[in-house]
């Protein structure tokens, strides 16, 4: 009995032993191809297997697509393991400050003549550093938010003066709460409403001596804005804008045809277009005299993380991004997936869509989203203050509204 | 009231059962059904100790290595006295994995310093410090770089792009090309005597071999390649010193020095990017109770945050049980259908429901000002912001408790409540003296365990307010924010990105605050039972 029962357990310790080396050994036996993997979006995933393959065939390289959300690449980039790490990711200039200082992407070197086919601006953007600015991405695609006027309504404004009146006059006569439909909801939207933002003297950072952006300096509520601000007040007195519209209701506002005016980017193009309301893309006009009023620029664009060096495919994703994708070919098809301006200037020359020059034209002047990682600080108090100021009955006077959010983004920055 | 008889039959579990389980498994096809799961495990865990080793984690690995060991003994070794432990090694490896180990990885992640700017190992933040510091010479020149090989060593052909003068580039340093010898197409070496040109399938492999060439052309001046096809001259404006661990700048002689927190810091305060992870012992405890930036709004948060869970257990207990008294009369009709209409909102993704709800909500646009003719800024304005999260969870929670309070009314026996109305009781003496106690003693645990879900229920608040508005003196948490999302911000908008550590030492603090309030009320409903 006794024998029976080691027999037992020897045989079942054999058992697991053999499949446990079993399963190893067939584990290990992985092919030693060489295999470059990329992060991107759902809308940018036939582009970038298209491009990304017609580079790798020649090559003897595979390429392996891998599909997330957008916002979750940045996150996911922080904590993901060596061996599953992407080699590309397609990312927003805005992340390259946070990316860089924790060390997840490396520098790019484009050659000269590359580089002198894009805007400085978009080149500025994807570039970081304390000490040494370099740049960290290729930038492919632009895009900004424009005025957009309902032409049965009112026509495109020749100031704001005229755009106020016209505004208000449409509102009168379709009835709508609002005048201009800027999205915000009751967290607020300090991208869409940074023309009114900037178009009042407003700034978030300064720069340097060096020309880097300067989180000490903080111009929430400089004194030429402070000067300004009161006309937020009226405004929202007039109901010219009000921050209850959000994003579905600022979109309904105007495809319904409600409001003559609406502030908005190119992902909401096509609802435009659905709804047949009669429509012209424009800039914004100045508010106060010698200020600009200008929309923020987003830039999106390809990155090579700090795990294409382990993985043995530096050199290749250095070539697939600063070199291959940076071409005219490969921004027309990658900026075209979903429908944004490329940044390079020759494949912007050949931009036939009118609308997309529309914006593109719009965003002239504007400025990049900061990219410092302090930059985090500044969202939620900038949106805060303007729907504070801006929410109909008892909202706070601006000035009042945005020293406090100058106070809070300095304590939060430190 | 000793013992209900209905429920005698099911609770105490069938004693042959268990004899007959521990029979089955030590049959023939029980043993070939164990020794299948167990070869499982031990798969599992012979791959993952050798990860772990590979990793260089040895502990870990001798606590997996170890623990599968201990099962397989405890399910092989025929011995009576490990009958209990059988029965005991599943619960506790699940315990194990999903309590034991995130609260402790959690606790670890607390003494860090893991943040933006925080996040390599200390090696990794040399190397990337070198690489961020390297910036082209004033004069430095640029290259089109071909990778080619000779007698079987990888070199780089490399065409000046001032000059167009040519070079071989190897770890010896430049050599001109004699023009005559090589072939230029589009300002790059398609060709060249005596060397073989790696092109086509080839490129894939020589990754390692091109990051290797470093060509040296001055003191500290190098050439490297820059992807496939290009080269560039560099020089590094930083250089590490192994023996003093310290980093010194070139040009201006600035040293740079440990800090003992992640990061080479200068005499002046400067510090290099990036940082790396290391252990700070307690100081986000203490940046927790010291900081004003986390220290003022936490009252307010902690208030706010304990009305929030408490109000929306109440009024969904409270709710659910009146329709489940009310619905519970036997001769209703439709009894059915209308209880299944309650239990709809139940059905929703419940996060789904708070953006819906946001929609309605809407002062301006929103369908239930328009219906009630009012114009309440349910969203816009702090206390009714308060109100309208609290309405929408109840909307979202009371379904639960409908269902619980009519199951609980169906074991409260018929005898007790007509006993009741015997001796002259009115109805609603019943209830308060009969029905609710009984009820309570079943749902008390259950209201608890609710609380403390409501405490951290993170995702109502974030979709529906985003935990505004925000006052004009509110700095991280607005008007509405609970612990856990103010942890949130804290976490990832306030300060310079995301901060990891300082957000798992906010949640051990919300652990114990949890864990605290459930222990003090199990600890009071027991005075509850004595009803029964």
């Amino acid at each position: 009995m006794l024998s029976t029962r080691r027999l037992r357990v020897v045989a079942g310790l054999a058992v697991t032993a053999i499949a446990a080396v079993v399963a190893v050994s067939s584990g290990s036996s992985a092919t030693n191809a060489t295999t470059l993997v990329i992060w991107t979006d759902a809308d940018r995933v036939p582009a970038v297997t298209q491009v990304a393959n017609a580079w790798a065939a020649p090559k003897g390289v595979t390429v392996q697509i891998v599909q997330k959300n957008f916002g979750d690449i940045r996150s996911q980039l922080n904590t993901v393991a060596v061996e599953t790490a992407p080699d590309v990711i397609v990312g927003a200039h805005d992340w390259i400050g946070e990316l860089s200082a924790n060390g997840s992407i490396l520098p790019l070197s484009p050659s000269a003549a590359t580089k002198k086919q894009f805007p400085t601006y978009a080149l500025n953007s994807f570039s970081y550093g304390l000490a040494v600015k370099k740049l960290f991405g290729a930038p492919v695609a632009l895009e900004n938010i424009a005025l957009v006027t309902n032409t049965a309504l009112a026509k495109v404004p020749t100031s704001f003066a005229d755009m106020e009146k016209q505004a208000l006059a449409a509102k009168k006569k379709t009835k709508a709460q609002v005048g201009i439909a800027v999205q915000q909801g009751s967290g607020g939207d300090a991208y869409h409403m940074y023309p009114f933002f900037s178009g009042l003297g407003g700034y978030i950072f300064g720069t340097n001596a060096v020309g880097n952006l300067d989180p000490s300096n903080i111009g929430v509520a400089n004194a030429k804005f402070l000067k300004n601000a009161p006309l937020i007040d009226k405004w929202n007195k007039e109901a010219l804008i009000r921050s209850q519209v959000a994003w579905d209701t600022g979109r309904d506002l105007f495809t319904k045809g409600k409001v003559a005016y609406y502030i908005t980017g190119p992902w909401f193009l096509s609802d435009i277009q659905k709804s047949g309301v009669k429509y012209a893309i424009s800039g914004f006009p100045q508010i106060v005299p010698g200020i600009k009023s200008v929309p923020f620029l987003g830039v999106q664009g390809f990155m090579v993380t700090k795990f294409s060096a382990p993985h043995g495919v530096e050199s290749l994703a250095k070539d697939l991004v600063a070199n291959y994708m940076m071409q005219p070919s490969a921004q027309l098809a990658l900026a075209s997936a979903n429908g944004r301006f490329p940044a390079n200037l020759k494949a912007a020359a050949q931009v036939k869509d009118k609308d997309l020059k529309a914006f593109g034209k719009a965003s002239v002047g504007g400025v990049p989203m900061p990219n410092i990682p302090q930059m985090a600080s500044v969202w939620g108090d900038l949106g805060a203050a303007w729907v504070r100021s801006t929410k109909g009955a008892g909202a706070i006077p601006a000035r009042r509204s945005f020293i406090g959010a100058q106070k809070s983004i300095a304590q939060k920055i430190g | 009231m000793t013992s209900v008889p209905i429920a005698a039959d099911t609770a105490v579990p069938n004693p042959s059962l268990l004899a007959r389980a521990v029979g089955f498994f030590s049959g023939p096809v029980g043993l070939a059904i164990k020794l299948v799961l167990l070869a499982a495990l031990n798969a599992l865990a012979f791959w993952a100790v050798g990860v772990l080793l590979a990793d260089e984690k040895w502990i870990a690995a001798l606590a997996v290595g170890g623990a599968t060991l201990l099962i397989d003994l405890v399910y092989l070794v025929p011995d009576r006295r490990l009958i209990p432990l059988k029965f005991l090694v599943p619960g506790t490896v699940f315990l194990v994995s999903f309590v034991v180990i995130p609260i402790v990885s959690n606790a670890n992640i607390a003494l860090t310093n893991w943040s933006t700017g925080h996040n390599l190992s200390k090696d990794e933040a040399i190397v990337a410090i070198e690489e961020v510091s390297l910036v082209a010479p004033a004069d430095g020149t640029t290259y089109t770089a071909t990778p080619a090989t000779k007698d079987g060593e990888l070199v780089l052909l490399l065409v000046d792009e001032g000059s167009g003068e040519l070079y071989v580039g190897s770890e010896d340093g430049l050599e001109s090309l004699t023009s005559g010898t090589a072939t230029v197409e589009g300002g790059t070496i398609v060709a060249a005597e005596g060397y073989d040109i790696v092109q086509g399938e080839d490129l894939a492999g020589i990754d390692t071999a091109l990051r290797g060439i470093v060509i040296p052309t001055g003191e500290d001046t190098f050439v490297r390649a820059e992807g496939l096809t290009l080269a560039i001259e560099l020089q590094p404006t930083l250089e590490y010193d192994e023996v003093t661990d310290t980093f010194t700048n070139i040009e201006t002689g600035v040293v740079y020095t440990d800090n003992g927190e992640g990061s080479y810091e200068s005499a002046s305060g400067e510090m290099l990017e990036p940082g790396w992870r290391t252990y700070v012992g307690f100081e986000n405890f203490a940046t927790i109770l010291t900081d004003p930036l986390v220290r003022d709004p936490f009252i307010r948060v902690f208030a706010w945050t304990f009305a929030y869970a408490a109000l929306s257990v109440f009024i969904q207990f409270v709710l659910g049980l009146f329709l489940a008294i009310v619905l519970n009369k036997p001769d209703l009709r439709l009894q059915r259908i209308q209880r299944a209409f309650l239990v709809l909102p139940f059905a929703v993704p419940a996060f789904l429901a708070v953006l819906v709800w946001q929609g309605l909500l809407n002062d301006e646009f929103g369908i239930i000002n328009e219906t009630l003719g009012t114009s309440i800024p349910w969203l816009f304005d702090p206390t009714w912001a308060k109100v309208s999260c609290i309405l929408v969870n109840v909307w979202i929670g009371f379904p639960y408790w409908f269902l619980v309070c009519t199951a609980a009314l169906q074991a409260v026996p018929e005898e007790l409540t007509e006993a009741a109305r015997v001796d002259g009781a009115g109805p609603l003496q019943v209830f308060r003296r009969v029905t609710l106690p009984l009820l309570l003693v079943v749902t008390a645990p259950l209201l608890i365990a609710s609380f403390a879900f409501n405490f951290n229920l993170f995702n109502n608040i974030y979709f529906l307010t985003g935990g505004g508005p925000y006052g004009v003196e509110q700095t991280v948490a607005g008007s509405t924010d609970i612990l856990i999302s103010y942890t949130y911000k804290l976490a990832f908008s306030a300060g310079q990105g995301a901060q990891y550590a300082l957000a798992a030492a906010v949640s051990i603090f919300i652990f114990f605050i949890v864990a605290g309030i459930s222990a003090i009320s199990f600890w009071r409903t027991k005075s509850l039972e004595t009803v029964r």
